[in-house]
C-alpha cells in the first residue's frame, strides 16, 4: 500500500516475519516492551498482556490482550499471583490464539507481583505446547519490596524454568548498582527495561539478522540454559576511533557482568557484535582477543556478528552468559528438549560445537586475520537475507552447518591481565536513558483507532522502519 | 454588540484558540476588525480536556480579540470537531399539501425534518442539515424550489451529527464566561467557507484542514456537501512521532518540526544535520534532517491515505475538478501539497482564507481559516434570518442558504 521514496524499505510482508513474538506480561513487562518497541524491533510481533486495562491503554505495543476480565475487572491482579494465574486460564483460548504460528516466543515479565507471576508461567506454557521455543525474561524484586514478593518471585521463577527452554533472570537488586544511589525506583526499573531491551534485541539479531556467523538455536541455548542461574549481561557501543575496544570494556563495566570478573567462571558466552556498514574483521578481532583474556581455556565463545545500516559509525557489543549458582557442570536440559535428544545420539555441545568449519573452504582463523576487509564485502546483501532462522526440530545430531554458522576456534590462550588494566576501564561510562513510558501528550484523550491500528503510537514504529 | 453587522468567530483549536471579530459589509463583503489568540490548553484531539484550564485560556483570548478590535464580545459562533462526529446523506420527501399549489418555505422545513426522520445514535445530536438539492415531482438538481409549482418535493442533504454531551461540553466553556453562542458549525464547513469560491464548489474541491488535535475535512461536488468528517491525528501526532523517534521532549521536537520540518524525502544532502541548540549551555545534539523529515513523512502520508480510503466509500473524490485545498497549521509544512497530490492522485495546494477587506495577515495566515470561516457563516446565517424576518427567526437556525 505504501510506497516511500528509497532512503528506506518496509520489511516485506514474509510468513518469517511472524515467527518471532515477544510478549510482555503485567506491569513490568509491559514496560520493558515499551522499551523494545521504542528502541526499534524490526523481525518481531509485539505483544502486551496484562490484566490492568489501564496498563494496556498506555502501552506502544501494537497487540493488546486483557485477560482475566472476569476475574479482575480489568484492575489487575493486586499482587496476588494465584489471581494472576486464573486470569490466565480464564483467556487462555485468547492467548493461545495470539501466540499461534511463532516460532520463537520470548516472555518478558517483573516476577513479584500477580500478573506477571502467575500468568507469564501459564504463556510461556502454552506458547511451547504451540511448538515454539520460549525464552523467558524475568526480573526479581528488589530486597526492599519485601519478603512476600521475592517469596512469589522465587516461585515464579522456578515455574518459568520448568516450561520455558531458557530463562534470563535479573536481579533488580543487582541492577540497582548502575544507578546512582540516589535515583528514584523508576530509573532502576527503567534500567531493568532497558537491560532487558537489549538482550532480547542482542538474541533477536543473533537469530534473524543477516551476518557473517550466524549462531544458531543450539549454541544460543547452550550459552542461556542452566538451572539456579544467574544471569550475566554487559552491552557496550561507541563510535569512536576505538570503538570496538570501548565498546567491549562497556559490556564488561556493565554491573551484571561484575567487571568481567564473573566470566571466569562461565562455561558459555555469547557474544554479539554489530556494526554499519564499516565495521572490519579487525575490530571483530579486537573484540574476540580482548575478551579471551577474561575467560577461561574451556569457555566456548559462541559470537555472531551484523551489519547494519542504520548503525552508522557505531559499533556495539552484548554479552550474555549464565552462571550456574551450584556450580553444575551438565546444563539441564528443559523438559521437551531432553525427550527429543534421548532417542538421539549424544548432542553436540562444546566439543563439537568448537570446531572450526570444515566445510566452509576458509577456515574462521585466517580469515579473522585478514587485513581490515569490509564486512560489507563479505556479508549477504541485505536483500537475500540469510535463510530463516533454524527451528528446532531440524537439530541434527551431528551438525553438518551451514557456511554462516561458525563457532568460533577454541579462545585464544588467556594471557594474564594486561598491566595497564585500568587504561583498559577507562572508556566512556555510557549514559542510559530514562525515559517514563506514557502515552504522552496524548494522556487524557480517547485513544485514535483506525482500521484496528493505535494511531496515537507513531507512524514509523508501526510500520517498523527504524529512524537513527 | 454594537451593531447586528457585527459577528465574532470562536475556535477552541487543539494548539490555539482564536477570536475573529469582523464587520459584514452590505455588499457582501466582510472586513475583518481584529483577531484574538491564545495557546490553548486542556484540549486534546480537538475536544476539551481540561475545563478549567481551556475555560482561562479561551477568556484570554477573547480578552484579545476585544483589545485588538476594541469591541466588546457578548456573542459567538463556535466552531466545533473531534473523532465523535459523522455524516451521511440522506434524502427527504413530502407532498406539497392541496391547499396551495407553490412550494413555500414551510414545504421546506417540512422536507428537511423528513430527512432528519433517520436513526443517528442515542446520545447524538444533529450538527447541521446541509441542502445539497431539491427534486420536485422527479425533476432533479433545483437550487430553490420556493415558488414552484409541485405535488412531490424531495431533498437530499448532508447531515452532520455528533455526541450530545461532547458538543455541549464546549458551549458550556463559552457560556460560562459568560458569551451567548449564536451557533455551532463544525469547523472545516466554516473553513470551506472562506477557502472556496462558490465556483470552486461547484467544480468538486476537498478541503482538508489539518490542525493540531484533528484532520478534519469536507468534501464539495456540484455545489454541494457530500462528504465531511474528522480523523483525530494531527500536527500533535507529528510532534510526538518525532519527539520519541528522535528522543527530544516535546517542546523541542514541537520547534523542530516548524522550523526545520519537510515531508519531502531525499532532498538532504547525505549527513545533513540540524543542530539543536541547547538553551542550557551544553553542547547541543544534532539530528539527521532526513531522519525528521521520515518521521514527517511517514505519519502524513499514512494519514491522507486513511482519509482516501475514507473518502473512496464514496465515489466523489473522482468529480474533483478543483482538487485538494489544503489549510490549518500544518498546511505550512514543505511539500505537503506534492504529498497530497501523490497519494490521491489528484492537484492539491496549501491554502487559506480568500482575500476580505481589513486585516491582511489574519487571512494570510492557515491556522485561522476555520474561526474566518465562521464569520462567514454568521454572515450567510443572519442574512437569511433578515430575509426571512419573523419566519426566519422562528425556525432559528433551520435556515436553508447555506451550502
Ligand atoms: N523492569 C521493570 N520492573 C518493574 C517495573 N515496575 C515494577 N517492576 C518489578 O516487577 C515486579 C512486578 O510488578 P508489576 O509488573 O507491576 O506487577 P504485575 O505483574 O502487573 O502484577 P499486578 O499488578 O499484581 O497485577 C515488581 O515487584 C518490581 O520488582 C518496571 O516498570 N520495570
Ligand atoms: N509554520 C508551521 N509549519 C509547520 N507546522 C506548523 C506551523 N505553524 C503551526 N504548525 C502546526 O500546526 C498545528 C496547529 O494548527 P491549527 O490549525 O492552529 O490547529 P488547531 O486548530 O487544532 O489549534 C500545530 O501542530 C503546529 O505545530
Ligand atoms: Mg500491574
Ligand atoms: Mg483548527
Amino acid at each position: 500500500m505504501i510506497q516511500l521514496s528509497r532512503n528506506y524499505s518496509l520489511p516485506e510482508k514474509k510468513e518469517d516475519d511472524l515467527a518471532i513474538k515477544i510478549v510482555g506480561v503485567g506491569g513490568a513487562g509491559a514496560n520493558a516492551l515499551d522499551r523494545i518497541v521504542l528502541d526499534g524491533m524490526e523481525h518481531a510481533e509485539m505483544i502486551v498482556v496484562n490484566t490492568d486495562v489501564q496498563s494496556l491503554a498506555s502501552s506502544v505495543a501494537t497487540q493488546k490482550v486483557q485477560i482475566g476480565r472476569v476475574a479482575t475487572r480489568g484492575l489487575g491482579a493486586g499482587g496476588d499471583p494465584e489471581l494472576g494465574f486464573n486470569a490466565a486460564q480464564e483467556s487462555a483460548d485468547e492467548l493461545r490464539e495470539t501466540l499461534q504460528g511463532a516460532r520463537m516466543v520470548f516472555v518478558c515479565a517483573g516476577l513479584g507481583g500477580g500478573t506477571g507471576s502467575g500468568a507469564a508461567p501459564c504463556i510461556a506454557q502454552m506458547a511451547r505446547e504451540s511448538g515454539a521455543l520460549v525464552l523467558a525474561f524475568a526480573t526479581l524484586p528488589f530486597a526492599f519490596e519485601g519478603k512476600r514478593r521475592t517469596a512469589q518471585a522465587m516461585e515464579a521463577l522456578r515455574e518459568l524454568q520448568r516450561v520455558s527452554d531458557a530463562v534470563v533472570c535479573f536481579e533488580n537488586d543487582r541492577m540497582g548498582d548502575i544507578v546512582l544511589p540516589k535515583a528514584g525506583i523508576h530509573q532502576a526499573f527503567a534500567v531493568a527495561d532497558t537491560t532487558i531491551s537489549q538482550s532480547v534485541r542482542a538474541i533477536v539479531n543473533v537469530v534473524r539478522r543477516p551476518g557473517l556467523i550466524q549462531i544458531g538455536f543450539d549454541e544460543l541455548l547452550s550459552a542461556l540454559r542452566s538451572q539456579n542461574s544467574r544471569c550475566l549481561f554487559g552491552f557496550g557501543e561507541s563510535d569512536s576511533d576505538n570503538r570496538a575496544h570501548e565498546a567491549l570494556a562497556l559490556a564488561l563495566k556493565n554491573p551484571l557482568m561484575d567487571r568481567g570478573k564473573m566470566l571466569t567462571d562461565a562455561r558459555h558466552i555469547l557474544v554479539q557484535i554489530s556494526g554499519g556498514p564499516g565495521m572490519t574483521l579487525t575490530e571483530v578481532e579486537i573484540v574476540m582477543r580482548e575478551l579471551g583474556r577474561h575467560v577461561e581455556d574451556h569457555t566456548q565463545i559462541l559470537f555472531g556478528t551484523s551489519v547494519d545500516g542504520k548503525m552508522g559509525n557505531r559499533l556495539s557489543v552484548t554479552l550474555i552468559s549464565s552462571l550456574s549458582a551450584e556450580g553444575e557442570v551438565a546444563p539441564a536440559l528443559p523438559l521437551r528438549a531432553a525427550k527429543e535428544i534421548a532417542s538421539e545420539p549424544p548432542p553436540p555441545i562444546e566439543p563439537v560445537a568448537i570446531q572450526p568449519v570444515t566445510e566452509d573452504a576458509t577456515p574462521v582463523v585466517p580469515m579473522m586475520e585478514a587485513p581490515a576487509t569490509e564486512l560489507e564485502e563479505i556479508a549477504p546483501p541485505a536483500a537475500e537475507i540469510a535463510p530463516p532462522a533454524p527451528v528446532r526440530k531440524e537439530r541434527k545430531p551431528v551438525p553438518p552447518r551451514e557456511p554462516q554458522i561458525a563457532p568460533v576456534p577454541a579462545p585464544l590462550p588467556v594471557k594474564p591481565p594486561p598491566a595497564k588494566k585500568e587504561n583498559f576501564f577507562q572508556a566512556r561510562q555510557e549514559v542510559m536513558q530514562f525515559e517514563p513510558i506514557t502515552r504522552g501528550r496524548f494522556e487524557k484523550s480517547e485513544p485514535t483507532i483506525v482500521e484496528g491500528q493505535d494511531l496515537d503510537v507513531p507512524t514509523y514504529l508501526r510500520k517498523n522502519v527504524r529512524v537513527k | 454588540m454594537a451593531s447586528s453587522n457585527l459577528m465574532v468567530g470562536l475556535e477552541i483549536g487543539t494548539s490555539k484558540i482564536c477570536v475573529v471579530v469582523g464587520e459584514g459589509k452590505p455588499d457582501g463583503t466582510i472586513k475583518i476588525l481584529g483577531v484574538g489568540q491564545a495557546p490553548s490548553r486542556g484540549v486534546r484531539k480537538g475536544e476539551i480536556v481540561d475545563f478549567e484550564t481551556a475555560m482561562k485560556c479561551v477568556h484570554e483570548a477573547v480578552v484579545d480579540a476585544e483589545e485588538k478590535s476594541d469591541i466588546m464580545i457578548r456573542s459567538v459562533y463556535i466552531g466545533i470537531t473531534g473523532a465523535h462526529i459523522q455524516s451521511f446523506n440522506n434524502r427527504g420527501c413530502v407532498r406539497v399539501s392541496e391547499d396551495h399549489e407553490e412550494i413555500d418555505e414551510q414545504d421546506i422545513e417540512d422536507v428537511k425534518i423528513n430527512a432528519r426522520e433517520v436513526s443517528i445514535p442515542a446520545p447524538n445530536a444533529f450538527l447541521h442539515s446541509i441542502i445539497q438539492h431539491y427534486h420536485v415531482d422527479g425533476q432533479d438538481g433545483v437550487l430553490n424550489p420556493i415558488g414552484m409549482l409541485g405535488q412531490k418535493l424531495e431533498a437530499d442533504f448532508h447531515i452532520i451529527h455528533g455526541v450530545r454531551t461532547r458538543i455541549q461540553n464546549t458551549i458550556r466553556c463559552v457560556k460560562e464566561l459568560p458569551l451567548d453562542v449564536e451557533d455551532v458549525v463544525f469547523t472545516p464547513f466554516a473553513a470551506a467557507q472562506v477557502v472556496l469560491t462558490q465556483h470552486q464548489k461547484n467544480l468538486g474541491a476537498l478541503v482538508i484542514d489539518v490542525g493540531g488535535g484533528t484532520t478534519d475535512y469536507v468534501l464539495y461536488v456540484d455545489g454541494a456537501v457530500k462528504q465531511s468528517g474528522v480523523l483525530a491525528v494531527g500536527g500533535d501526532h507529528i510532534t510526538n512521532d518525532i519527539s520519541m523517534g528522535l528522543r527530544i521532549p516535546m517542546t523541542r521536537a514541537e520547534k523542530l518540526k516548524v522550523e526545520e520540518g519537510s515531508t519531502v524525502l531525499g532532498n538532504c544532502l547525505p549527513g545533513e544535520t540540524v543542530l539543536l541548540k541547547d538553551d542550557s549551555g551544553f553542547a547541543g545534539k544534532e539530528v539527521e534532517r532526513e531522519t525528521l523529515n521520515t518521521i514527517i513523512h511517514m505519519r502524513l502520508r499514512e494519514t491522507f491515505e486513511l482519509l482516501k480510503r475514507r473518502l473512496e466509500d464514496e465515489p466523489f473524490l473522482d468529480y474533483l475538478g478543483e482538487g485538494i485545498f489544503i489549510t490549518g497549521g500544518c498546511s505550512q509544512l514543505n511539500g505537503i501539497d506534492h504529498l497530497a497530490e501523490d497519494v490521491f492522485g489528484i492537484p492539491a495546494r496549501a491554502s487559506h482564507a480568500r482575500t476580505m477587506s481589513g486585516l491582511t495577515s489574519a487571512f494570510e495566515n492557515p491556522q485561522f481559516s476555520a474561526a474566518i470561516g465562521l464569520i462567514k457563516y454568521a454572515q450567510a446565517v443572519q442574512g437569511d434570518r433578515q430575509q426571512r424576518g419573523r419566519f426566519g427567526r422562528f425556525i432559528g437556525k433551520f435556515f436553508n442558504g447555506m451550502r
